[in-house]
């Protein structure tokens, strides 16, 4: 019997067990990258942070960067291949300048997963182009709903998160964060931005198991500047980097707290 | 559809004569958390396991359970981002019927041209079939009706059936249970209580996802309190 003529590795048709290995490839892609990311949402802000590697003495570090802006109140972080990363950035950012050219208003955070997300899909579906190596962790403000925090995987999968993590010790990190929820009163949703940031940094410590300095992490937040809805909607939410400064301030915070 | 490089298909016939992608779907369908759909004397009711992979996951955001049209509502067992592209298309299809004759699209249209998409993907160049199989009810002139439709786009109607991981032990019990007299509620009772012997921990509304539609012909999702109600009932 013929074992889908041997191609079932090569091309996103089904193996006999009922798996699409391409897309399981492409999840792997995603950790040889080598980086972990870790995000958290809370009340009035959600927080993403990553490792900051700079694979050349020789390399503009300015120039290395994971985290991208898409709208001025969403923005993307990537772990895995750098090429499908910009790939997938391109057409999130030209994806919601279209929504927001067609409907006037700001794509929410949640379509643009979906966009993202059921492009995917196809992937995983027409033989002709193969999964992109890159699972992309979605922040930012639905002017409606708040704090929003998505992941999206190569195999079309999405779904919203209170917390959750990518890259090479995703796995370590989930369980930490799944740990931290219970112990919070409320769970991660009540907390404000001191301990969201805090949270999500003090997460990747852990899961590295090394102090990190501000050169070594890229922090970035989408925040909502007023919890008062003002004509039914949250005013004013902002995707922003932190600097340096900013990130060692948090970290400052985080050593005084032990 | 697909470049043309890809196109021939990729489903092809095996020496036995068998369609051996389309298996493979199927069993990626059995591997899904179970869903079930059982057709009442004056309703439908379909019931799902949300199986969520962390306590972290925004429960609020899956929905596994989808509104059609106003009378029609679909749920599926296997892979859910495949399940989304049937959805939109069944979406469409139901929208562009009522653009034409400004009447609902009946059940068994709908389901006619859903899984004439499904079959579509198993003989067209550069795809590979849907790794879902769907549960579709609805009401409409001809009274409640349920679907099943299959990877390979066969379909069949039911009077109830289950999906997924649990769907033989499901089936039999279903066997046992169903009588054609049944109400609605006693469809969600006995809907709840065919999950339950399946399920794996503690079920609530935060894990158990029910749709109906009644003799109103108005499909909806209950809330997860509405959920919790009906679990007390039958405990």
């Amino acid at each position: 019997m013929s074992r889908g003529g041997g191609y079932d590795r090569h091309i996103t048709i089904f193996s006999p067990d009922g798996r699409l290995y391409q897309v399981e490839y492409a999840f792997k892609t995603a950790k040889t990258a080598g980086i972990t990311a870790i995000a958290v949402r809370g009340k009035d802000c959600v927080c993403f942070v990553t490792q900051k590697k700079v694979p050349d003495k020789l390399t503009d570090p300015s120039s290395v960067t994971n985290i991208h802006k898409i709208t001025p109140s969403i923005g993307m972080l990537t772990t895995g291949m750098h090429g499908d990363a910009r790939s997938l950035v391109q057409k999130a950012r030209s994806e919601s300048a279209e929504f927001k050219f067609k409907y006037g208003y700001d794509i929410p955070p949640g379509v643009l997963a979906r966009i993202l997300a059921d492009q995917a899909q196809v992937y995983t579906q027409h033989a002709y182009m193969r999964p992109l190596g890159v699972i992309p962790i979605i922040i930012g403000i639905d002017e409606e709903e708040g704090t929003q925090l998505y992941k999206v995987d190569p195999a079309g999968y999405f779904v919203g998160y209170k917390a959750t993590a990518s890259g090479a010790k995703d796995q370590e990190a989930t369980n930490w964060l799944e740990k931290q929820h219970k112990g919070v009163d409320g769970g991660f949703e009540a907390l404000t931005y001191d301990d969201v940031v805090q949270t999500a940094i003090t997460g990747l410590q852990n899961v590295l198991s090394e102090d990190l300095k501000s050169s070594d992490v890229e922090v970035a937040i989408a925040y909502i500047p007023s919890m008062e809805k003002d004509g039914g909607v949250y005013q004013g939410g902002r995707f922003k980097v932190l600097t340096n400064d900013e990130v060692d301030h948090h970290l400052n915070m985080i050593a005084e707290k032990d | 559809m697909g470049e043309s490089q890809y196109s021939f298909s990729l489903t092809t016939f095996s020496p036995s004569g068998k369609l051996v992608q389309i298996e493979y779907a199927l069993q990626a369908v059995n591997s899904g958390a179970t869903s079930l759909g059982i057709k009442a004397s004056n309703g439908v009711v379909l019931a799902t396991e949300k199986k969520l992979p962390s306590i972290l996951v925004d429960d609020s955001t899956v929905r596994k359970i989808s509104l059609v049209t106003p009378s029609i509502g679909m749920t599926y067992a296997g892979m859910g981002p495949d399940s989304r592209v049937l959805v939109r298309k069944a979406r469409k299809c139901g929208q562009v019927y009522y653009r034409q004759y400004a009447e609902q699209i009946s059940v068994a249209q709908l389901v006619r041209e859903t899984a004439t998409v499904m079959q579509e993907f198993t003989q067209s160049g550069g795809v590979r079939p849907f790794g879902v199989s769907l549960m579709m009810a609805g009401y409409d002139e001809n009274g409640p009706q349920l679907y099943q439709v299959d990877p390979s786009g066969s379909y069949f109607a039911w009077k109830a059936s289950a999906i997924g991981k649990n769907m033989v032990n499901a089936k039999a019990f279903l066997e046992k249970r169903y009588n054609e007299e049944m109400e609605l509620e006693d469809a969600i009772h006995t809907a709840l209580l065919t999950l339950k012997e399946g399920f794996e921990g503690e079920m609530s509304g935060d894990n158990v996802e029910v749709g109906i539609v009644g003799q109103d012909g108005v499909f909806r999702v209950l809330g997860a309190e509405e959920v919790d109600d009906y679990l007390k009932e039958v405990a």
